[in-house]
């Protein structure tokens, strides 16, 4: 099977940039917008639902050949809601303070639709070490994707970055940013930088492409 | 008198309308030494030239035969001799045949037998004597004027209307024709009414042609079952669904005839020349035509049909600046020409010649949405959204609102304050849509064909 | 000879969008030079700030987006001095600088440029910049009128006063003797304003009027002066100079009254029953949402399409 000589590296690049779930697949908007105010927030939720994706990929591939068609998205759901509660008790012994401010999206991380797509369009069609492969390759681009719109919108709506200060103590924050709207815009902006990014990206490649040819 | 007129349109901006210069000079008659008279006189099929080099004419005399009933036949307008008969580009349609002829200024006429007075000549005749006559709307479209009264089978005309409207800027030749030969209008309306058997009939006239209105008025005091009503001064108000709209209160249905609400309507200058076909028998040979501009002495000239643009700026004195661009018609309509060698046809109604100033074309910039074009839009359309797609090729949404209904006023274009090509784009558009029609229903006949075999 | 070929029309109304913006700031003119003398100096500075921005911002975009630089359309000094008018006078210089760039850039610019925004630049701008420093956006100085002996005073608008019964004259707030933005505090210079708009022929009667006679008639029958409504707050400058963008507002009469009825009914309803003291931003911003709806959902009368052709 030559998927199964796909390289780490190609798997990463995938989710962190090719098919990048927040940027690229615009999947798991709601968790997006409403965890990122703050980089540490970001990153919690990355590390969390990274955690139950590279689990519940490995487990549903093992499984796949076991699930009877007709009730494959209740099998995966059951799968993914073993890793998320594992993941909220812990957090909760470990972490008491971002599960707090997590909240109500760790136990929403089971209908995260990037975790039920990958099941669906790839761990249940692949071996259990690519399907590992692909949830980590998922997991860090949700992640990076969180930890950059955290970033942004907590220096420009509290001057911090991970709660170190960086503006100073003069700069009067941009309350909205931190707001719902205020996650709307900035999410909107940075989807539409990163498709002039990637747009440029391939601008230049097919330029190279023609020229050798 | 109550003025009556359509919802929306627009004021065209320039003072008096650009009729000032022209409006009280009385019409002057101009023949040039030599003509082009070309054979696409009417929207239709063309007609044939049946002259040849060398071969001398008398005014009157058919140089052209029509082919079949969508056509007119074209007479020569000066005698003389034909000097070539061969193919020019004309305005846009391509090549046409035309027939060269030199003047020998002897003006004989070909033999002409008048059918005698309007009120007393067989009605039967006057039909066939306006198709043999060449008659064409003389109001700028050039319908054959016999198609237009041969009315189709199950369809009913209650109004005669006649336009004297006038509208377009610049244009003054049907106003001094309504004043100084009003006899002749009334007579060739009554021709048409008696010969379609309509007892009714309304002459509209904008409420900018005081004169023109009682001159009309006093023309038809002594005639049975016509009125003259005026017309508020807003374009396009000469056009014939605004007309209709004006004076019946009436729509034509969309994409119908005005037979189909049961009117017919003629320019004033259609009128004259039927009078003349029936009374004197004579054909369509001459024409008032506007010229003004930058001339140095702007006239209204009845000039033969085949007259070239540059004999006529002569007789108006040349031009008294460097012209930028000259059209036949209006402002609002008008149509480029490309340069002052081409002839004029039965329908054009004035030459005008702007300075390079004027002429300038603008630059299209962004659409603010001001709803300028949606104010002046006569058929009521959204000429924003169809000018977006047709500016992406997306003709069927084009369809959808409504683009055909358009009828190329200009007057969304006119008021736009971002100079966007309306107009233009809407001509591009009608035109594709009209070449995918044409085709379908090509290739449906050849599959229905196909099937029969 | 060279003679140009080119389709119909060859004649153009002499107005162009140029010449409508113009007409636009000429109507601004009168409640700027209001603000400025009611306010001082820290006004004009504000008001500099912000036009300066938002020409700024429009030149430096097209520049890197490699457009045509029309700069010179107007449009963008246009946005800047409105943002610039909605201001508090003792709003800090930022404000008015984050203000015009967010209107320029992110409200206008992104979105495809002059004609192309779905929300009113200057009133998105100050929705942004009142979520964002509610503080410096409420606190309103009372004018001074240059009367050099007087410290400036902050107080609260004439609207969250009115809450603790204590309504401004209607005079002082018809004269402009009142604390608030600096665009807003004379409705006579608004008024002045609506005169030159409606004069030029740059907006018609429908708008305005339908909009504040809809503040008037839903704050009667709210209960609340129907007068003091329309006399307080933005109502009078939304009214006149935000709700009648062209961009953002219906193009039909009927869809333009909608529209502007639409915006006092929410006004109306933020001011009674909702946590702002104001609702003139919102209310312009929630039908400019609506504008494509209304343009695309009212039926027009086309001709040749009515039922049945009379006869006579």
């Amino acid at each position: 099977m030559s998927e199964e000589r796909m390289s780490l590296g190609k798997v990463m690049k995938n989710g962190i940039i090719t098919e990048n779930p927040t940027f690229r697949l615009v999947l798991g908007t709601c968790p997006t917008l409403a965890v990122t105010t703050s980089a540490i927030n970001g990153l919690g939720m990355g590390a969390a639902a990274t955690f139950v994706l590279i689990c519940s990929n490995f487990v549903i591939s093992l499984l796949r050949n076991f699930i009877p068609d007709k009730v494959r998205i209740p099998a995966f759901i059951v799968v993914i809601c073993t890793f998320v509660t594992m993941v909220q008790l812990l957090m909760q012994a470990f972490i008491p303070s971002l599960y707090d401010a997590l909240g109500i999206f760790i136990p929403l991380i089971v209908v995260n639709c990037i975790i039920l797509a990958r099941a669906e369009a790839f761990a249940s069609k692949n071996t259990p070490v690519a399907s590992a492969a692909d949830g980590l390759g998922m997991g860090l681009g949700f992640t990076i994707a969180l930890v950059i719109l955290g970033s942004i919108r907590e220096l420009i709506g509290n001057g911090s970055i991970f709660g170190a200060n960086i503006l100073g103590a003069s700069y009067e924050p941009m309350l909205l940013i931190v707001l719902a709207a205020g996650g709307f815009l900035s999410y909107g902006l940075m989807l539409g930088l990163f498709n002039l990014i990637t747009k440029k990206l391939e601008n230049k490649k097919s330029r190279k492409e023609a020229e050798e040819a | 008198m109550i003025k009556k007129t359509f919802k929306r349109g627009v004021h065209p901006h320039i003072p008096g309308g650009g009729k000032k210069a022209t409006r009280d000079l009385p019409i002057e008659d101009y023949v040039s030494d030599s003509v082009v008279i070309h054979m696409a006189m009417n929207i239709g099929a063309p007609a044939t030239p049946c002259v040849k080099k060398g071969d001398p004419v008398k005014i009157g005399q058919v140089i052209g035969t029509p082919n079949g009933f969508m056509s007119v036949p074209v007479h020569a307008s000066v005698s003389g001799e034909v000097t070539a008969v061969e193919d020019i580009p004309y305005l846009g349609t391509g090549n046409v045949k035309a027939v060269f002829i030199k003047n020998d200024f002897l003006n004989t006429w070909e033999d002409h037998r008048p059918l005698g007075d309007v009120e007393q000549v067989d009605p039967s005749l006057i039909i066939p004597a306006i198709r043999d006559a060449g008659i064409t709307g003389m109001g700028g479209a050039s319908f054959p004027t016999h198609v237009k009264l041969t009315f189709p089978e199950g369809s009913s005309c209650d109004t005669i209307l006649v336009n004297g409207a006038e509208c377009e800027t610049h244009l003054t030749a049907d106003h001094r024709l309504m004043i100084e030969e009003s006899r002749r209008i009334v007579n060739g309306l009554r021709a048409v009414m008696r010969a379609v058997n309509v007892p009714k009939a309304i002459i509209g006239i904008e409420d900018n042609k005081p004169e023109a209105i009682s001159a009309m008025q006093e023309a038809v005091s002594d005639r049975e079952g016509i009125s003259v009503q005026p017309l508020k001064t807003k374009y396009p108000q000469g056009g014939e669904k605004q007309l209709i709209q004006a004076l019946t209160g009436r729509q034509v249905p969309a994409g119908k005839l005005p037979i189909d609400c049961h009117v017919v309507v003629l320019n004033v200058g259609t009128c004259a020349a039927i009078a003349d076909a029936v009374t004197e028998g004579k054909p369509l040979v001459s024409r008032l035509t506007t010229v003004t501009g930058c001339v140095n002495t702007p006239k209204n000239l009845r000039v033969p049909i085949g007259t070239r643009v540059e004999d006529m700026i002569g007789a108006c004195d040349g031009f008294s600046e460097e012209p930028g661009k000259i059209f036949f018609g209006g402002a609002m309509t008008g149509i480029a020409i490309p340069n002052i060698s081409t002839p004029t046809a039965k329908s054009t109604n004035g030459i005008v010649a702007l300075n390079e100033k004027d002429a300038r074309s603008l630059d299209e910039t962004a659409c603010i949405r001001c709803g300028r074009c949606v104010a002046a839009c006569p058929i009521g359309l959204n000429p924003y959204k169809i000018k977006v797609a047709a500016d992406a090729s997306d003709f069927e949404t084009a369809e959808k609102l409504h683009v055909m209904d358009c009828m190329l006023c200009g007057s969304c274009a006119y008021v736009c304050p971002a100079r966007r090509w309306l107009t233009p784009s809407f001509r591009f558009a009608k035109d594709k849509i009209t070449a995918e029609r044409k085709a379908k229903a090509a290739k449906a006949a050849a599959e229905k064909g196909g099937a029969n075999q | 000879m060279n003679l140009r070929i080119s389709t119909a029309p060859h004649i153009h109304h002499p107005v162009t969008t140029q010449r409508l913006m113009l007409y636009v700031i000429m109507a601004l003119l009168p409640t700027t030079a209001v603000g400025i003398y009611a306010f001082g100096l820290p006004a004009a500075i504000l008001l500099a700030i912000s036009c300066a921005t938002a020409v700024l911002c429009e030149f430096v975009w097209q520049k890197i987006a490699k457009q045509p630089v029309r700069v010179n359309d107007l449009s963008a000094l246009v946005t800047g001095l409105i943002v610039g008018l909605n201001l508090p006078a003792n709003a800090p210089w930022w404000i008015a600088l984050i203000g015009s760039a967010f209107a320029v850039l992110i409200v206008k610019q992104l979105f495809g440029g002059l004609g192309d925004n779905f929300l009113n630049p200057a009133m998105a701008a100050r929705a942004v910049l009142l979520a964002s420093w509610p503080v410096h956006m409420t606190s309103y100085v009372v004018p001074t009128f240059f009367d050099a002996g007087v410290d400036a005073v902050t107080a609260a608008t004439p609207l969250a006063t009115a809450a603790q019964n204590a309504p401004a004259q209607l005079m002082d707030l018809f004269m402009g003797n009142i604390p608030g933005c600096i665009g807003e505090v004379s409705k006579l210079a608004i008024l002045l304003g609506l005169v030159i708009l409606l004069v030029t022929r740059t907006v018609t009667w429908h708008i305005p009027f339908t909009m504040v006679a809809s503040v008037f008639v839903f704050s009667w029958v709210m209960g609340a002066d129907p007068v003091y409504a329309i006399l307080s707050g933005g109502v009078l400058f939304g009214a006149v100079f935000m709700a009648t963008d062209y961009v953002t507002s219906p193009m039909t009469p009927v869809g333009q009254m909608i529209y502007a009825a639409g915006i006092g009914l929410i006004i109306v309803l933020i001011r009674n029953f909702g946590a702002y003291p104001e609702g003139v931003t919102y209310g312009i911003l929630l039908m400019n949402i609506a504008t494509p709806l209304i343009d695309r959902f009212l039926p027009r009368k086309l001709y040749g399409y009515q039922k049945e052709a009379k006869q006579a």
